[in-house]
């Protein structure tokens, strides 16, 4: 396997902190940055993201030209608390209402395709505890200095939080190392110069977004590599290393469903590239069980492996963007 | 004087328009965890947040602290400081992230002192959204080794070296709004070690008890009979010590300090507890030794000068109510140095030294506002007469 990329479209954090000469730059492409962050329950970290890019980005360089908080339906005060430090709060549900409704992050993602206005979009996960800056500009930077990359992802050291507040060091992410990488080495061998293909931290230019499907759960991520590698071919993409990133653990039973969806997602990209077929539908449920009273009880996801359509092809946006 | 008083409320709102400045810096400031003697991490972020804020001068001095000054209009006036010890009492690895909602800052160390260096780092900007100039220099420094063992080191170091006059100081602490220190008690803070050596040849059941020598120690403490005037007080503030349950414990230590308006007071109280302790030593056959960790001077403004006055009243126009009392932090050494200076206290909040300290976030701009109105006063005189 040629591991040219890696050493060529791989990057720093360091090496885009002259911010000025991205604010530069940007002022010369003439084009508009926005950033997007995704919630559904996020109180406690929500606020140190807007207010720091906000401080960084918006009032001491002016990098990012908005700050858009789409949420899933979060019953605790994340909203209140992002239109409070002056972001633009949006339900997803009330964005296109005409549309069949959905619930998942990729579904928020696609939704802000339409609410933004930005040429580049930079996407983050909102419960990163450790937030900085450098979380934008290091993945806006790429983009806006070299005209070859369109799509930038991050990937970093993933300490997580445990239950006495010490801090413990993870290596890849556990559905990174199972899944995703064995994956992609028997199917793709050049994506796994993608360190960490399921980082929630990416940015794109909007061209590139608008131009393919975004499924609404889980394997966004996954779907955009294997979309972009598909349509544009490695080139287009450069990966940034942010250092660190402190998040909260999740449970082998909900990394088991994330799981469920991403190999959905792969499945149905292996057919469509013909590059396996199946004989069968697949079930729409992934089963788990939980010990109880009486013992065993399965406990079932349901997952359909909707997808929203590349946005370009919606009226809708082709009007708000005279395209 | 009036003229910047009526000023004052119309600065709160304006401070608040550049929330998210100051909350960030708290926020950066506050993540680096910064232990006493372990302080470099966060002074170097420090220096480099004050050049971002094109601070006219950045620089540390020779013991560490780091320090920006802002150029006045006026050569011939000293300058005026602000300041704000950087270190905590948290160690490194507790986690330092902090929640920020609506109302409030959660973390280790918000309030002492985190706060406060964040706020001294966005004083450049707001200076600058206020418009304002000083004809003083203005020195923002944030003071390394104050707490504990560190016993203000940063402080005694930084104004031992500074060679020309000072006008007049204002020292910062996270809490509490309204906090008026214009005076500092005579202090010394002291820490007894008891140790049973392991090789007495006393059957293991009735060895001494370290813990129950720092009981006896502490009785005897208590009944010394301390004056009412001038206003003495012994506290007992810490204690340590054993292993296991089952097991009579040959370690422990208490920390105490000894407060008195008067100094030769502090003196005489701790010699008393000096004989104490060789009574106790000499009569039990045990280690048991009095270290001393700190002192401090008495040193006091009047409640009658012009800074104490002024800054009363800049408290008062906010719609707040002075308190006053004592203060054993950087206030003591400049008023030793016969400096005019006082502290004042940013926010509310609660748990001050619980890993989940918590701040009130609105009240800040008041208090922040009552910190210009100080530097603003310093700057027209009130410490020249």
């Amino acid at each position: 396997m040629n591991n040219n990329w890696l050493k060529k479209n791989t990057f720093h954090h360091s090496e885009f902190k002259d911010i000025d000469r991205l604010v530069e730059e940007k002022k010369r492409k003439k084009i508009k940055i926005s950033l997007c962050l995704p919630t559904l329950n996020e109180e406690k970290t929500i606020a140190k993201e807007i207010i720091i890019m906000k401080s960084e980005l918006m009032s001491r360089f002016q990098l990012l030209d908005e700050i858009v908080v789409i949420d899933s339906g979060s019953t605790d005060r994340t909203m209140e608390i992002a239109s409070s430090y002056g972001a633009d709060v949006y339900q997803a549900d009330d964005i296109l209402p005409k549309l069949k409704k959905f619930k998942g992050k990729g579904e928020n993602l696609w939704k802000a395709l339409y609410i933004t206005t930005g040429d580049i979009i930079v996407y983050l996960d909102a419960d990163i505890k450790n937030i900085h800056h450098r979380f934008v500009y290091a993945l806006v930077g790429p983009l806006l200095l070299f005209d070859n990359i369109k799509y930038c992802k991050g990937f970093y050291d993933r300490p997580i939080v445990t239950g006495k507040k010490k801090m413990r060091p993870t290596g890849g992410g556990r559905v990174t190392e199972l899944v995703i990488r064995p994956l992609f080495s028997l199917f793709f061998p050049e994506l796994t110069q993608i360190l960490q293909p399921l980082s929630g931290e990416y940015a794109g230019y909007r061209e590139l977004f608008e131009r393919i499907p975004f499924p609404i759960g889980y394997g966004i991520e996954t779907s955009i590599i294997l979309d972009t590698y598909e349509k544009w071919g490695l080139d287009v993409i450069a990966q940034v290393d942010l250092e660190r990133r402190v998040h909260r653990n999740q449970d082998t039973k909900s990394l088991g469903k994330m799981s469920f969806v991403i190999l959905k997602i792969f499945c149905k990209r292996l057919e469509k590239l013909g590059i396996a077929e199946l004989k069968t539908d697949f079930f729409n449920e992934m089963i788990q069980y939980k010990l109880g009273k009486n013992g065993y009880k399965p406990d079932i996801y349901k997952d359909k492996g909707s997808e929203r359509p590349p946005i370009i092809e919606i009226p809708e946006y082709r009007e708000k963007f005279n395209i | 004087m009036e003229k910047h008083l009526d000023k004052l409320p119309s600065f709160v709102e304006a401070i608040k328009s550049i929330k998210e400045t100051i909350i960030a810096n708290i926020v950066f400031i506050g993540q680096i965890p910064a232990p006493t003697f372990k302080e470099k991490r966060r002074t170097d972020f420090f220096m480099e947040r004050l050049s971002e804020f094109q601070v006219d001068e950045c620089t540390t001095d020779g013991y560490g602290n780091p320090i920006g000054i802002i150029r006045g209009t006026s050569t011939s006036k000293p300058p005026v400081f602000v300041v704000a010890h950087v270190d905590t009492v948290f160690e490194k690895d507790i986690d330092h992230n902090y929640t920020v909602k609506k109302r409030t800052i959660k973390g280790a160390g918000i309030l002492d002192n985190s706060l406060s260096v964040g706020v001294l780092a966005s004083l450049p900007e707001i200076f600058r959204k206020l418009d304002l100039r000083f004809e003083s220099d203005i020195v923002l420094a944030g003071v390394i080794q104050s707490l504990g063992e560190g016993n203000l080191r940063g402080i005694r170091h930084l104004l031992k070296t500074w060679d020309t006059p000072i006008r007049g100081a204002i020292c910062l602490e996270g809490i509490e709004l309204g906090r008026l220190n214009y005076y500092s008690e005579g202090m010394i803070r002291c820490e007894v070690e008891c140790d049973i050596p392991t090789t007495l040849k006393q059957i293991q059941k009735f060895r001494p008890n370290a813990i129950l020598i720092l009981n006896e120690v502490i009785n005897q403490i208590l009944e010394l009979r301390l004056p009412q005037r001038p206003r003495s007080e012994v506290i007992i503030g810490k204690i340590s010590g054993g292993f296991k349950h089952g097991t009579i414990a040959y370690n422990a230590k208490l920390g105490f300090e000894i407060q008195s308006d008067l100094d030769k007071m502090v003196k005489s109280i701790y010699n008393d507890i000096s004989d104490i302790i060789d009574d106790i030593r000499h009569q039990y056959e045990v280690e048991l030794k009095l270290k001393t960790i700190s002192n401090l001077n008495a040193a006091s403004l009047k409640y009658n000068h012009p800074l104490v006055k002024s800054t009363g009243a800049i408290i008062e126009s906010l719609g707040l109510k002075p308190v006053s009392g004592p203060s054993e932090s950087e206030l003591s050494i400049f008023l030793a140095h016969k400096i005019p200076a006082v502290t004042l206290g940013i926010t509310r909040g609660e748990n001050i030294h619980l890993e989940n300290s918590i701040m009130e976030i609105e009240p800040m701009y008041k208090g922040i506002a009552q910190i210009i109105g100080a530097i603003m006063a310093i700057d027209k005189g009130v410490c020249d007469e």
